[in-house]
């Protein structure tokens, strides 16, 4: 058993139907690619052919699942037939930095577990709370409202089997200046921490000093490359940056990018890291081709280095 | 029925299945490079279909709501002088449907967020200039059946309600100056027939939205209803099928993506078996002089899509 192993975020848009069972007939209509992401009985072989073997949901793909496969566990039995398992689901918690609406956001986090629970994951990667434009900048009093949120979510899903780990955003209202703050004052055996290497590159920590300081607290990760680290203040605070007006990414295949990867798998190495990794290929317009990308890369350049 | 004042809805750009990732449909680069193309395959005019999911998330990209279009524009107003400079001229309409408030069994936040969103859109409407808002009275019938199994037996209260929350769009509308029209969804509680005992229930100047693909898959020849009910006929929409809802797909709670045999519903205009040339002429007969839509909801390839309706109208006129 390997001391990583990897999974896909789900970055698929909306995934119409289940299985296709008459998938030539469906392609002659318009002789056009559709029908080749159209279904999950497909998405999930792709990712089993090239080793992904975990998916990590999201909450805006439940309003498609659920009526599709009628139930959590009808989705995980059907993903777990094609050799891939759901590790986890995103969550956002938000609005937590508002004491107003603690016992709102703390019901939202346990009922996310409970959802996570019933696909069989056992992590939930945290937003701590919503974007800066619009709510920043935090006082410290807030902050601590967001680690209030965190520590008592934390609970419940450490009594389910689950590990909530921080994520951060580069555009979050937790930010550069609230980002260790926010992590201290979480309990560390409830709250642990997901880094998404290109969104804490792009937000300004520096991503082998940052794991290198925290990796006690690490759960997983969201491995993605980027070539736009520490992005200024007016950028991060603007309203609405995550998509750009004009196109630019943000977000690349890992190797695609500027990251130091081989130099965090060599502290991956370093610290003894054991557990599973999602890949994520937002901004990518060929989400098959960049997990092909993705894994050759792994496998050549990475993988040798610390598997 | 002059093929040069037909509107095409952006619906073609169908963000929700188009394309393995969505991101490029989610800038506002993308939109702005589509104007022009929209201008140059003949529309001078644009539908918007009103979706908030766009207001949540930081998607302001793209431009389906009032938080998006003032995010990337400042206003509705100069929404427009942007869109007149790309070679349109006007929005015709507006619609607006509630599938996304059907999530759980709560049937208060359906009606509360539907209620409060409807009336954002149809003011949205009118900043916009348009014509008419039309609006789809229910969500799927599958998907209110999926979280309130019990639907059947509350056919009256939900109906009530609608009415409630229809009735007071309509005397806003009135107020505003746009026309609002129910959409006739072979999907809804109150497809087919079934839209016009709703009808019958609302002010004079609510009209009805005659959508020809829906009423063919709701097997109701779409030349008769217009000609049965052209008089509260408010707004026409020329969509093309060649779905046969042999299995009661319509009941499902997805029922746009028929299980178990996979087929594109809504095909582009032209490439189905939707009567068009019979559809135009009768509207010429009865005179007809409200707005015209053209829809590729569905569709694998939009930039092909708009181009086929071109292809699909110049035979009309023809």
């Amino acid at each position: 058993m390997p001391n990583i192993q990897y999974a896909n975020m789900s970055h698929w848009k909306s995934i119409p139907y289940k299985q296709i069972d008459n998938f030539r007939d469906f392609y002659y209509e318009d002789k056009t690619n559709s029908a080749y992401y159209s279904d999950w009985d497909n998405i999930l072989k792709y990712q089993s052919a090239l080793g992904f073997n975990g998916i990590e949901i999201a909450p805006w793909d439940m309003a498609d699942i659920l009526p599709l496969f009628g139930s959590p566990e009808n989705f995980t039995a059907f993903a777990k037939d094609r050799g891939v398992e759901v590790i986890g689901m995103f969550h956002g918690a938000h609005a937590s930095h508002d004491a107003s609406h603690f016992d709102e956001a703390v019901q939202s986090g346990r009922e996310a577990v409970d959802t996570i629970v019933r696909f069989g994951g056992t992590y939930m990667n945290t937003c701590p709370t919503q974007n800066w434009f619009g709510c920043g900048p935090l006082s410290r009093e807030e902050v601590q409202n967001c680690a209030k949120v965190m520590n008592e979510i934390g609970r419940y899903a450490t009594d389910k089997g689950v590990k909530i780990g921080l994520h951060n955003e580069f555009f979050c209202a937790i930010n550069l200046p609230e980002h260790r703050e926010l992590i201290e004052s979480t309990d560390p055996r409830y709250v642990h921490y997901c880094i998404d290497t290109a969104q804490i590159s792009i937000m300004g920590e520096d991503l082998l000093t940052f794991y290198n300081d925290y990796h006690d607290r690490i759960s997983t990760f969201h491995l993605k490359d980027t070539a736009s680290s520490r992005q200024p203040d007016s950028l991060r605070y603007s309203q609405d940056p995550e998509i750009t007006d004009d196109g630019t990414r943000w977000f690349w295949e890992p190797g695609m990018g500027t990251l130091d990867l081989k130099g965090l798998y060599r502290l991956l190495k370093q610290h003894g890291f054991k557990g599973w990794m999602s890949i994520e290929y937002d901004g990518s317009p060929d989400l098959l081709a960049s997990m092909a990308m993705t894994r050759y890369y792994l496998d050549n350049e990475l993988r040798p280095i610390y598997d | 029925m002059n093929a040069k004042e037909i509107a095409i809805s952006l619906d073609l750009i169908n963000r929700h299945y188009q394309e393995p990732n969505r991101n490029r449909f989610e800038s506002k680069y993308f939109w702005e490079e589509l104007y022009p193309l929209i201008a140059t395959a003949g529309f001078v005019s644009i539908e918007i279909p009103y979706e908030p999911v766009w207001q949540f998330g930081g998607r302001s990209g793209v431009p389906m709501n009032r938080y998006c279009i003032n995010t990337k524009y400042g206003s509705a107003a100069a929404y427009r002088e942007m869109l007149e400079g790309k070679g349109i001229t006007r929005v015709t309409g507006v619609t607006f449907d509630p599938n996304l408030f059907m999530r759980n069994d709560n049937i208060h936040f359906y009606f509360g967020a539907s209620g409060h969103f409807a009336g954002e859109a149809l003011s949205h409407a009118a900043d916009l200039g348009a014509d008419y808002f039309a609006i789809s009275p229910s969500p799927y019938y599958g998907r209110i059946r999926q979280y309130h199994p019990d639907i059947d037996a509350q056919i009256e209260m939900f109906t009530d309600r609608t009415v409630e929350l229809l009735s007071g769009l309509a005397a806003k509308a009135e107020e505003l100056g746009v026309k609002l029209v129910l959409r006739n969804e072979y999907w809804s509680l109150f497809g087919g027939e079934r839209v016009l005992a709703l009808l019958a229930r609302l002010p004079e100047s609510v009209a009805l939205d005659l959508d020809s693909a829906s009423l063919t898959v709701a097997g109701i020849d779409p030349v008769q209803f217009l000609t049965a009910n052209f008089a509260r006929i408010g707004c026409v929409h020329l969509t093309d099928t060649s779905f046969v809802d042999s299995g009661e797909v319509w009941k499902t709670p997805n029922p746009e993506h028929p299980q178990p045999r996979a087929t594109q519903v809504f095909r582009d205009p032209g490439t189905g078996s939707v009567d068009f040339a019979a559809l135009a002429a009768t509207l010429d007969q009865l005179g007809y002089s409200g707005p015209v839509v053209c829809s590729a909801r569905q569709t694998r390839d939009p930039f092909r899509a708009l181009l086929r309706t071109r292809a699909l109208l110049n035979q009309l006129q023809n």
